[in-house]
């Protein structure tokens, strides 16, 4: 027995004064009430006879002093908080750290899912530790971290509302000297995790044929046509797994293949037929555990050439750049000749601008006067582009650290979006509304149109301007999308909530889908699939050879003192009956 | 008649004795009235033999007849009748001072009672006041005009002492041959058994009546907790806790003890009342005259 509130010796001291002052108080005779009788024979007859014949008569008084020395041992000793490990287990920490990663969602044979079972395995794990034990719940996705508590029921309704829902799950860090740590999984997701922590299995062999590829791509042979790439594998026993893709027109796919384990199938799709919109691919097999990768997403754009109209006194590189390009049909004007039309898709101003904003977006080079552009105060020499931004479409796959600049024109970049600039001024400004973007210097004052970036710039914001962009790629859980302050939407127009985060766009997405994220024009898609196969193999689990560990299950679920104090409770009320009827003194 | 003589004996209580008189003589209506026959040949009515004349004789009683039939002188005997003695030994040991009403004064109104009767019948009343000895005695009493001298002697005894009432028996018969009637009225607590004390009174032939008196007190006293109990004829204490299972010990040892006496008087056919001090003392004497057993 070992005391939280004293010290071993000062509890000693304690339980012996108790016992002392009660076991004085008992010798301390008690004044008995004098009662004159007739005649002491027959009470004489009466007790002698009960006294030499009743051990409990002789018992009566030591019995009496040991349960008020009890009762008073019971009190006094709880205060010093004591512990009895093999009843109460020891004072310990334990943190429970539960596999969130999505193979937990795999059904078992019971109809249960592995989630709930580690869920269940937890709370017993509660129930296991005793009453002055520390617990401390993490996971996986390192969204839960509780702090340590000894109450059960917070603990509780905190694994209640946890989930499975990361795709990249991760051990958290923990320290193993200051407290036991079990971690509760199927073993798929995470093989390794140090060894001070002790394994706790929900792993159960399952059937699972899941899509562990699909992606939406162009055809390098039609430079507008798309085709759809889907990958499967059988991770059970062979079975045949039907194949479904459908578009948003009603178009559909069917396809049945038979898979063998472990095998896995590939195709290809032609999508010429699809119409605009979300791509959906599913996979049907029979005794499939693991639904979270039957269904796969992807966006199809629509692909057609941009109507540009470069407007330039002459500029060879820029006019063979956008020439090249396959998806611009390029008309050349000079800037006396330049009207506004509904034909055209883009203008591309060189050192020009018109008095009123065109209706369609620009990209302007130089910094022409215009009073809808902002005013050239001054030139800078040869400025070095410092900083830029990578996360801006128009700046993906585009390097420009070391693009030369002879001169540009400063300006002043209020409610402009700076994607590029020097240490003096914006090099490369984005307004949102009227939509443009303008490079501060010319292209003959610079080397950019050399740089094999400049292509895919043009087509950068060419895209940006005008065309859809096939869907950013994310796994099950926290999905950010580089676009702030946009709202994020499922593709049948349901708002999720989302949250801004370092200038992007963030919200949770526990299962697969294809959700848009809107700024004003601007509209990001963004397919989240788990397609993986690290998650689809649901059977490759540590726990196929592994030993799961076990843990001792205590009686006493709280701190002792509450018993000894309940059982003194219990001991006065007897010892009240019993003196009632005079059985105790 | 001091203030206590006028509450424990007063005009009510004369005129309850006159109504147990009436009420005694209905019941031995055409029986014996103090002319008690007894084994002494005398001067009575009531033949009873014949025997040779001897010298001395009274000449009035001999038979004539046979003497002409016979020629010989045959005297006739008659039965001697005489009264008879009654002894009531009344305890006054410090045990019968307990109770509400005590005991004693219970006992002096049962006494009184039977003694008033006694004394209508013309019989000789004897009453002795025993403890641990024979503490007062009155010589014996005839006639109805000696009940107020009984009365006086009645409120005299005091109570006090152990009951010995072997030891004061004893002494009173060794002093007194005359066989009689005994009627003991006591509470019956004698450390040293109260069988001894009627075996002597049974050794010397006298009829015995007990009358056993007990408090309410004595049969179910409402004691409670830690006591210390006071003997209070020895002063003798004790400290007992009393429980609800020790005072039903108690009632059931004071019924046993009851029994014993009870069964004890059965077996040597002596006469027996119990009684408590609040029952009318009047019934408790019609209930002795019924029992038969009083007067003969």
């Amino acid at each position: 027995m070992t005391f939280l509130a004293l010290t071993a010796a000062q509890a000693g001291l304690l339980a012996a004064t108790t016992v002392a002052i009660i076991i004085g108080l008992y010798l301390l005779k008690l004044r008995h009430r004098r009662v004159l009788i007739s005649s002491s024979i027959l009470w004489r007859r009466v007790l002698d006879e009960r006294q030499s014949h009743s051990l409990w008569e002789k018992l009566r008084r030591i019995i009496s002093i040991v349960i008020a020395a009890t009762i008073a041992l019971l009190i006094a000793l709880s205060l010093a908080r004591p512990e009895i490990e093999s009843l109460t287990g020891k004072n310990e920490r334990i943190v429970i750290v539960l596999d969130t990663s999505p193979t937990m969602n795999t059904n078992t044979s019971d109809g249960k899912t592995r989630w709930q079972h580690a869920a269940e395995r937890a709370k017993s794990l509660l129930d296991s530790g005793g009453p002055t034990t520390e617990f401390r719940v993490l996971d996986t996705a390192e969204v839960t971290a509780s702090a340590f508590t000894t109450d059960r029921n917070e603990v509780r309704k905190l694994i209640d509302t946890m989930s499975s829902k990361s795709a990249e799950p991760h051990f958290p860090r923990v320290d193993g000297r200051a407290a036991q740590v079990y971690f509760i999984s199927d073993g798929v997701a995470i093989h390794s995790t140090p060894s001070f922590v002790k394994r706790i299995s929900v792993f159960e062999p399952a059937n699972n044929v899941g899509i562990t590829a699909f992606e939406i791509r162009s055809v390098p042979s039609t430079p507008l046509g798309y085709e759809a790439y889907l990958e499967i594998q059988n991770f059970g026993q062979p079975t045949e797994a039907g194949l479904t893709l459908s578009g948003p027109g009603g178009q559909r796919i069917i396809k049945t293949v038979r898979l063998e384990t472990e095998q896995t199938y590939k195709d290809v799709f032609d999508l010429s037929q699809f119409a605009e919109g979300g791509i959906r691919a599913t996979v049907q097999a029979k005794d499939d555990a693991f639904p979270m990768d039957d269904v796969a997403f992807a966006y199809l754009p629509i692909k057609r050439k941009t109507r540009t109209l470069l407007v330039t006194k002459g500029n060879r590189y820029l006019e063979t750049a956008l020439k090249l390009d396959n998806y611009v049909e390029l008309s050349v004007t000079e800037p006396a000749s330049y009207r506004e039309s509904p034909n055209i898709d883009t203008y591309i101003f060189d050192k020009f601008a018109p008095n009123a904003p065109p209706a369609r977006p620009a990209l302007i080079f130089g910094t022409p006067s215009a009073p809808w552009l902002k005013p050239a105060a001054g030139e800078i020499q040869k400025p070095e582009i410092t900083t830029w931004s990578e996360d801006h479409p128009i700046m993906q796959y585009v390097s420009v650290h070391d693009v030369a600049i002879e001169r540009a024109a400063r300006i002043d970049a209020d409610n402009l979006t700076v994607v590029a600039a020097s240490k003096q001024t914006p090099l490369i400004v984005v307004s949102e509304k009227p939509k443009w973007v303008m490079l501060t210097f010319s292209l003959e004052a610079s080397d950019f149109a050399f740089h094999v970036g400049f292509p895919v710039f043009i087509e950068n914001v060419l895209a940006w301007f005008n065309r859809d962009q096939l869907a950013l790629k994310r796994s099950p859980g926290i999905v950010d999308v580089p676009l702030a302050n946009a709202q994020v939407q499922t593709i049948d127009g349901k708002t999720v909530p989302s949250e801004q985060q370092l200038g992007k766009t963030i919200f949770l997405a526990n299962e697969p889908g294809l959700f848009a994220a809107l700024r004003g024009d601007t509209r990001v898609h963004v397919a989240v699939n788990l397609a993986n196969p690290t998650f689809s193999d649901v059977n490759r689990s540590i726990f196929k050879t592994d030993r799961t560990a076990a843990r001792q299950q205590f009686w006493l679920r709280r701190e002792l003192w509450f018993y000894m104090l309940l059982a003194a409770v219990v001991l006065i009320s007897i010892e009240w009956f019993t003196y009632h009827r005079r059985i105790t003194l | 008649m001091s203030t206590a003589n006028v509450t424990l004996f007063d005009d009510e209580f004369l005129k309850k004795l006159e109504y147990l008189n009436i009420i005694s003589k209905r019941l031995f209506a055409g029986q014996l009235r103090a002319e008690r026959r007894t084994r002494k040949r005398g001067t009575g009515l009531e033949f009873a033999d014949y025997r040779a004349y001897v010298a001395g004789d009274d000449f009035r009683h001999l038979d004539w007849k046979a003497y002409l039939r016979l020629n010989r002188l045959i005297l006739k005997l008659f039965e001697e009748e005489e009264d008879l003695p009654i002894y009531f030994f009344v305890d006054s040991s410090q045990s019968m001072s307990y109770g509400n009403p005590s005991k004693l004064d219970y006992a002096r109104r049962v006494c009184a009672a039977l003694c008033y009767i006694g004394l209508a019948n013309l019989d000789r009343v004897n009453v002795i006041s025993f403890a641990n000895g024979i503490k007062s005695e009155m010589p014996p009493q005839r006639g109805k005009g000696r009940i107020f001298k009984i009365f006086r002697f009645l409120m005299e005894i005091t109570p006090g002492g152990e009951t010995h009432a072997r030891a004061s028996f004893k002494t009173y018969c060794t002093e007194t041959r005359r066989r009689g009637l005994a009627v003991v009225i006591s509470d019956m607590f004698d450390g040293n058994g109260f069988e001894s004390a009627l075996d002597i009174l049974r050794h010397v032939r006298h009829d015995i009546f007990v009358i056993h008196i007990a408090s309410h007190e004595e049969i179910d006293p409402m004691l409670r907790g830690e006591l210390q109990l006071v003997d209070s004829e020895n002063n003798v204490s004790r400290e007992i806790t009393i429980t609800p299972s020790l005072l039903a010990a108690y009632r059931a040892e004071f019924n046993k003890y009851c029994e014993a006496i009870e069964s004890y008087c059965g077996k040597y056919q002596l006469g027996y009342a119990r009684t408590v001090t609040d029952f009318p003392f009047e019934e408790l004497v019609l209930k002795v005259f019924r029992q038969g057993r009083f007067l003969k």
